[in-house]
């Protein structure tokens, strides 16, 4: 690349902060990137999943005595004992800032693979820019059920999408409708950007196929300063289940505002997003004894696996807080991804692609109650099974499906 | 729809647009005062959150004893902000006004980028304030306790408002100031000083609602965003340069919030609010009781 | 006409020109995408904020809403695209026809507004535009539209490797927005505009010609940008309310213009040109902390410049030109 006094002008810091990576030997290490939001609205998200990230590669790099792939040895043997280094880059949860970021951490950074993204907006033009360059991209926690309907070949999704969790949902319903649990009527909160958007077209869906009655839709807008209105139509209609689609801004907010107006619902089953992070509980935690959420993860499978404990250790040393919905995905991508290129016995893009391609990881090998890590032909693991969390006494119980269940669920919440 | 339902929306849309108020009421002092539109208005009301959430966690202050440690704080911070970067903004030649949304639009930026690297992102809240959390039930129509103190402070602030500016002699010399910032300097009085109390007063208003907003809102660098705008629509929705069209725009976007979202998908509620505007202003270009 | 503005004007042109000849010929010696990609998007913000400033700069009406017509043309140009298989060259004049009528239909009412009246409604006239389209299902509401790309293609103006067509494409813009502005400044529009500015009184008598050419420069300047904003749509070939139709993205068109010198023939670009990469690289290389630090950094910047040369930073070259203006 000639490098003319418009390009110093433009570019000189980049270069010179570039030259002593690129001077890397390439076999030595393996380079990951990471798009996240890590500022403005996402970035507490943002912030968690970079720990969730170090864990993984922690594990990975170093010799760890777990049942994980590449916990045991030094690296990833197939590369020679490779070790993984993360680039991180923000996104500011903006379609075209995320795709410009992808882009240089593809050509500048030379990542061999990408794992994003949170939101499910950037992670359309992300997983777009990756498919131009052929770089594999791994949607750690995007639950936009079209993502991985649009014919790319490099974009794999190993958790479950928003119809997969929905499903796990009324399943969940309707296990608990056969008990003699009163749950015919249904109201539906979400908010109006992509994830609540998503989440409703999905429940709206079931709700009409399995015979439940929706009898309030309240659509409101995320970050709304008062949430007044909306739940005095949420009380007024009263139905047997809550079902809300939240951020945790949100979430806080109407769970107080529920307070102050005196509503208490049956029974909230969530669809987490704010509903499984601990800064929601830590704020009205008091008043959602029983909460019922949908879920990746769950800490309680520690007790039949005790690595799963232990990993949440590690996390909780470096971040503060348990492993939760985002971030075990988070930290299950980095492990399914570096699997995949140890695999592959190479960097190069379209080797890893095939080497996710033909992923076959048991679940039991993974810290998620998943049957197994297995990408169909659109790059979608369908047996990714979603579990429901109920809050009870501090912590999340798992209450479905009756495989992973520790406890039945209280039902009504108290 | 019930007539409880319309009712206790009415309400609680009459308690926010109270706070929404107070919000405002600062920001149209330092308007009426200088011209100046503080962009980083919502930032202010998110550190004065900040403040009182420190204040709690770490020295067990509740909110409501906390108020006035917030509102001086703010009331140091609007008065540095202004004598640092307001002062040199006005000095601009031309298209004062730019000049100053910009350089407070970058202290916005700033405040939230500060106070990610100082609190980090992370959302907080004041968990077992005296207030928080608990509502009085009158005639089956709930009135949580936070927001009503928030709007009997917003009352009775207005009103020490309305007396100070009309009845101090500092008041007399901020109006003066306002509309002759030339000739004041002949009857002694420092132009700078002026502003700057001017300032510190607005910020320290802000710091109240801040205060009473942390026993009840979640707490994080951008929660300022979302009132921010409602707080320069209700200000020009009463009419630049009045305090009392603050006031009374602040009950009117919070009755209209809360009627809109009865009527339209609630996600539409804030349109509404801007109709209303655009409505007042096209039938009465100053607002309703805009002087300027 | 005296002699000396005619040189002027003249000298302007070639300036232009020489600039536009430079610019052309960058990106065949930088190939780095990343550095592309900050070229594109400062020419883009350039040509946006050139074309705001024609309204806000040189009318002196304040939009702060001009998110509006960005995202009108960025929806128009992707619906009848993916919709009805439109292709982006007619959608994007169909989104500039749209935005034009438009800005005059809120012109009329809004133009009686004083300054910050008039900004806010600004404001929430494009809030309520982001709001209907996050609420309408056709429009794809918050789910947002993806352009398929199937391979390149001039007619579809879609290209999945090179960006030099983007370049070039947004190169162009910002030469018609600044032509545009050039040529406004010489015409009767642009007389009245100064008449106004240096003798507000004036304005009452002027009344109704000062409004019409209010009109007028509201409807180019929202052209332009919803030509910007259709560029937008197929440069990252997926767009949704808020990265279109946002309030930042108002104020982002603005900031360059105020930077740089509002009201200024070159401003708009000059601002563009320092705060685009500025935004990009502290966020590339200060962001990935996670910590703000980016944040600050940029607002401080905004800060520093809006300080020290209120009038833009075009003062600094005009003072050492010796033109006067």
């Amino acid at each position: 690349m000639t490098i003319t006094r418009r390009d110093v002008l433009l570019g000189a810091a980049a270069t010179a902060a570039l030259m002593p990576l690129a001077a890397r030997a390439q076999t030595s290490e393996v380079v990951i990137g990471a798009t996240y939001p890590l500022s403005g609205a996402g970035a507490q998200v943002g912030v968690d999943a970079q720990r969730a990230f170090e864990t993984a590669v922690d594990i990975i790099n170093n010799d760890q005595d777990f049942d994980l792939p590449l916990a045991k040895g030094l690296g990833l043997p197939g590369l020679g004992g490779a070790k993984i280094r993360l680039v991180y880059a923000d996104t500011q949860g903006d379609p075209q800032k995320g795709r410009a970021e992808a882009e240089r951490l593809i050509t500048q950074e030379k990542v061999c693979a990408i794992l994003g993204s949170y939101q499910s907006a950037v992670a359309v033009t992300i997983s777009q820019i990756c498919e131009r360059y052929q770089t594999p991209f791994l949607s750690a926690d995007n639950s936009s059920p079209s993502l991985h309907r649009r014919g790319l070949k490099y974009y794999f999704r190993a958790s479950p999408h928003d119809e997969m969790f929905s499903a796990g949902m009324f399943d969940f319903l309707d296990a608990m409708k056969k008990k003699g649990a009163k749950a015919e009527t249904l109201a539906l909160f979400h908010e109006d950007t992509i994830f609540g958007t998503d989440s409703a077209n999905a429940q709206t869906k079931l709700a009409t196929e399995r015979g439940y009655k929706i009898v309030a839709d309240i659509k409101y807008r995320a970050n709304s300063p008062s949430l007044s209105a909306e739940v005095q139509q949420l009380k007024a209609a009263n139905a047997d289940v809550l079902l809300p689609s939240s951020y945790t801004t949100d979430g806080i907010l109407l769970v107080k505002t529920m307070a102050e107006l005196g509503y208490k619902p049956n029974a909230i089953v969530a669809q987490a997003a704010g509903f499984s992070e601990k800064a929601l509980y830590d704020a009205v935690g008091d008043k959602l004894e029983g909460a019922i959420t949908r879920g990746s993860f769950s800490l309680d499978l520690a007790a039949k696996r005790p690595m799963v404990g232990k990993i949440n250790d590690l996390f909780k040393a470096k971040s503060g807080k348990d492993l939760n919905d985002n971030t075990s995905r988070q930290f299950m991508a980095m492990i399914i991804m570096a699997d995949a290129i140890n695999r592959a016995k190479s960097t190069d893009g379209e080797k890893i692609r095939d080497a996710l391609a033909a992923t076959e990881m048991s679940g039991e090998q993974t810290i998620m109650p998943w049957k197994r890590v297995k990408f169909d032909e659109m790059g979608q693991n369908n047996d990714a099974d979603p579990v429901l969390l109920q809050y009870v006494g501090g912590k999340f119980v798992t209450i479905f499906p009756s495989q992973a269940a520790v406890a039945d669920a209280i039902w009504p919440m108290k | 729809m019930t007539a409880e339902t319309i009712i206790q929306s009415l309400a609680s849309g009459l308690l926010m647009g109270l706070l929404y108020g107070l919000i405002a009421v600062g920001l149209a002092l330092i308007f009426g005062l200088m011209d100046v539109v503080n962009f980083a208005h919502g930032e202010f009301l998110m550190l004065a959150m900040y403040v009182t959430f420190f204040l709690f966690t770490f020295f067990a202050i509740d909110p409501l004893l906390s108020a006035p440690l917030a509102a001086a704080a703010l009331f140091v911070l609007g008065a540095v902000v202004y004598l640092v970067i307001v002062r040199f903004a006005m000095r601009a030649k031309a298209n004062v006004g730019m000049v100053q949304i910009f350089a407070t639009f970058g202290l916005a930026i700033v405040m939230r980028g500060l106070a990610q690297l100082f609190f980090t992102a992370d959302y907080r809240s004041v968990p077992n304030s005296w207030l928080g959390g608990k509502t009085i039930s009158v005639a089956g129509i709930f009135l949580p306790q936070p927001q009503l103190f928030g709007a009997l402070v917003a009352i009775a602030a207005f009103g020490g408002l309305y007396l100070f500016i009309n009845r101090t002699d500092f008041g007399r010399a901020l109006e003066a100031t306002r509309e002759d910032p030339g000739a004041v300097a002949l009857v002694g009085i420092d132009k700078n000083r002026v502003f700057a109390l001017g300032w510190g007063l607005g910020a320290a208003l802000v710091g109240l609602a801040g205060a009473i907003m942390a026993s009840f809102f979640y707490i994080y660098p951008d929660v300022g965003a979302s009132f921010a705008l409602i707080a320069y629509v209700t200000v020009a929705l009463g009419g630049f340069g009045s305090v009392f069209g603050a006031f009374a725009g602040g009950i009117i976007v919070g009755l209209v919030e809360a009627t809109t979202a009865l009527v339209l998908p609630p996600s539409l509620k804030s349109v509404g609010i801007y109709a209303v505007y655009l409505l007042v202003v096209f039938i009465r270009p100053r607002g309703l009781f805009g002087s300027m | 006409m005296d002699k000396s503005f005619t040189e002027r004007r003249r000298r302007e042109l070639l300036v232009a020109a020489c600039l536009t000849v430079a610019a052309a010929l960058v990106p065949l010696f930088v190939k780095n995408p990343n550095v592309q990609n900050i070229m594109i998007l400062t020419l883009m913000f350039g040509a946006l904020s050139q074309s705001w400033n024609i309204l806000s700069g040189y009318c002196g009406q304040i939009s702060l809403g001009h998110a509006l017509y960005f995202g009108l043309g960025a929806y128009t140009t992707t619906l009848l695209f993916t919709k009805f298989g439109v292709p982006p060259w007619f959608g994007m004049l169909a989104g500039g026809a749209i935005s034009a009528l438009i800005a005059l239909a809120l012109g009329y009412p809004c133009f009686r507004l004083g300054g910050h009246y008039f900004a806010i409604a600004t404001i929430v006239i494009a809030e309520i535009g982001l709001l209907l389209i996050q609420n309408w299902e056709w429009a794809g509401a918050a789910l947002g539209i993806e352009m398929p790309v199937r391979g390149d293609s001039w007619l579809k103006f879609q290209f999945a490797r090179s960006k030099l067509p983007y370049f070039y494409f947004a190169l162009a813009l910002a030469c018609v927005a600044w032509f545009v502005t050039w040529w406004l400044e010489d015409s009767k529009w642009g007389y009245w505009w100064r008449a106004v500015k240096d003798n507000p009184d004036a304005a009452q008598s002027l009344g109704v010609v000062v409004f019409d050419s209010k009109m007028g420069a509201a409807a180019v300047s929202a052209f332009l940008v919803a030509v910007g904003g259709s560029f937008y749509a197929m440069y990252v070939s997926y767009i949704d309310p808020g990265s279109v139709m946002g309030f930042q993205f108002s104020l982002l068109m603005a900031l360059p213009a105020v930077l740089g010198g509002i009201g200024t023939l070159w401003g708009p670009l000059l601002g563009a040109v320092i705060l685009i990469p500025l935004t990009e690289l502290t966020r590339s290389y200060i962001g990935g902390s996670g910590r703000g630090v980016d944040l600050i950094v940029y607002g401080s910047l905004i800060v520093v410049i809006a300080l020290a040369r209120p009038e833009g930073l075009i003062g600094l070259f005009s003072r050492r030109k010796g033109a006067s203006r």
